[in-house]
């Protein structure tokens, strides 16, 4: 090891737990509203390890954020009804910071259960994530077309992981609900193979946007920013898959002015979630 | 010191082809290097030098190193498919300044870790006292080639060459490949782990650096693949000690490296 610089290491430490500081500081003032956080078992995921609400909401607090739009695993892994129903019981006593993301199915065959569309959404919920992929059903209007008029009039914005969607139908789509809002989000790989359809939808989509938990590429947000608008991308942590620092830090150093990163961070989903209180 | 210090221990530059990158070059990498307190960077090689490009891609990588003061080293690429020819332009690379080691990458060469395709470069590498670099990860079902990069594989060449530093990058990726890299790590002084790449689990810095000897783990950012930015946050942010940071972002890529770093 080089002397001179172990000679150099409280400095070096000290500074070290400057930034560290600062970027604390400055991600608390940011007001952070997570688009992605989850509850139950991780699917695909053998690492990662299931978070109760209250731990997920210490672990959010921890990192400076205020509120999380919250999904289960379980409508995924089991079924829509289930992920719901276990939703609305971990959230049930959870306060006002975690929102609930329900998982959707087409409207049409009916199917019984805790569903949107097809009976009252609890007062928690926030928004509706399809896995059309998953559940074998095209992302095409005439499956899904009665699904997003209901999100449409209910002003329930529409998520999904680009990993579980093609790229021309998720289009078709956007175009035929051009007031439906549409958050694609960056999970469960990175998006980065992918980002040339991204950015060229979200040109000619107003109503399409993009989480941000792994848009990770070389200044990608900056970009974004600058040829389609901050109000189109959403921080996300993936939590507890992902460490919320990794979305959050790239907010906080991005080259953005400092009112692009507070809508980047939590005010874009505050706007999509018109209801929300936290 | 008060300029940058941080080095970023695994990086690339040049034209991607695969995805839109509006920024990939040396002239970008040294820009926010400047943003973001980093001194150094390690780059490992362009897309098209990985992919089978040789001399001519070398050669522009110590280019970068002239141009950029010195604060861009190189990394010469080994592929075993064209082994002597690899190693003839590695040779020449030694004799001029800027080459901090050797990356190869099993996956994309498409050769399994343990081959004896890589015996020349691993006596190579003990002959002239360099590091090597190599993409590691775990088993996947989206990219089967990946079980050529497994961790374990590389063992018969740590203990075959303990002269030889080895990077294992994305310290083992996200699944089954992780706890064998960490394994190697702690049995073998000669094997190192960097963080590059998009192995954003939940408090990997903390459970890495509770794992492994405190030299062992090195900031990477896989720039252009990935922004510095995404790895650099949760390392200042994590919750270990910052004479452990200070390591993982500076004095472990000098020890791995042989860095001489000045100012």
């Amino acid at each position: 090891m080089d002397r001179r610089v172990d000679g150099e290491a409280p400095g070096l430490e000290a500074r070290i737990e400057a930034l560290a500081l600062e970027r604390r500081q400055q991600a608390e003032s940011l007001r952070p509203f997570d688009a992605n956080a989850w509850l139950g078992e991780p699917a695909g995921f053998p690492l990662a390890r299931e978070m109760q609400p209250p731990e997920l909401l210490r672990a959010l607090r921890g990192c400076g954020i205020q509120a999380a739009l919250v999904s289960h695993w379980a409508g995924l892994r089991v079924a829509p009804q289930a992920g719901n129903s276990a939703l609305a019981q971990a959230l049930g006593g959870a306060g006002e910071a975690l929102r609930a993301c329900w998982t959707g199915l087409p409207l049409f065959p009916r199917e019984g259960g805790p569903l949107p569309g097809a009976g009252s959404l609890p007062l928690a919920a926030g928004a509706v994530r399809l896995f059309p992929r998953s559940h074998n059903f095209p992302l095409a209007y005439w499956v899904i077309g009665e699904l997003c008029s209901w999100l449409t009039e209910h002003r329930l914005p529409l998520f999904l992981w680009h990993v579980e969607i093609d790229w021309p139908s998720l289009h078709a789509l956007a175009v035929a609900f051009p007031r439906l809002a549409i958050v694609v989000e960056t999970q469960t790989q990175k998006i980065l193979y992918q980002n040339r359809a991204l950015f060229a939808l979200m040109k000619d989509c107003p109503n399409v946007h993009a989480e941000t938990s792994n848009l990770a590429g070389a200044d990608f947000l900056r970009w974004a920013a600058r040829e389609l608008g901050a109000r189109r991308l959403l921080f996300g942590s993936f939590l507890p898959v992902n460490d919320p620092w990794v979305a959050l830090g790239m907010i906080l150093e991005a080259d953005l002015s400092w009112e692009e990163k507070r809508l980047v961070a939590g005010d874009n989903l505050r706007r999509l979630l018109p209801e929300a209180r936290a | 010191m008060s300029g940058p210090f941080i080095v970023d221990a695994h990086a690339h530059t040049g034209a991607m082809s695969m995805f839109f990158c509006p920024e990939s070059g040396a002239a970008e990498l040294l820009a926010r290097m400047d943003r973001l307190d980093i001194q150094c960077s390690l780059n490992a090689g362009s897309w098209t030098y990985l992919m089978g490009g040789g001399g001519e891609e070398l050669e522009g990588l110590r280019r970068e190193h002239e141009a950029s003061g010195g604060r861009l080293l190189y990394l010469g690429v080994y592929d075993p498919r064209r082994g002597r020819e690899a190693l003839r332009e590695l040779d020449q690379a030694c004799r001029r300044p800027g080459l901090a080691g050797i990356k190869i990458h099993p996956t994309f060469h498409r050769t399994p870790a343990e081959s004896p395709g890589y015996e020349a470069l691993w006596r190579f590498a003990e002959e002239h006292d360099l590091t090597v670099l190599s993409h590691s990860w775990s088993s996947s079902e989206h990219n089967p080639a990946q079980a050529l990069s497994l961790p374990g594989r590389f063992e018969v060449w740590v203990r075959r060459h303990p002269g030889v530093r080895l990077v294992l990058a994305h310290a083992g990726g996200r699944g089954d490949g992780r706890a064998e890299a960490v394994r190697l790590a702690r049995e073998h002084r000669n094997v190192y782990l960097d963080l590059a790449g998009d192995i954003f689990c939940y408090r990997l810095v903390e459970s890495l650096s509770g794992e492994l000897p405190p030299n062992k783990l090195l900031f990477g950012s896989d720039f252009p693949w990935l922004d510095p930015r995404a790895n650099l946050s949760r390392i200042l942010l994590a919750e270990i000690p910052a004479e452990a940071k200070r390591r993982i972002l500076r004095d472990n890529a000098q020890e791995a490296y042989q860095l001489n770093l000045s100012g």
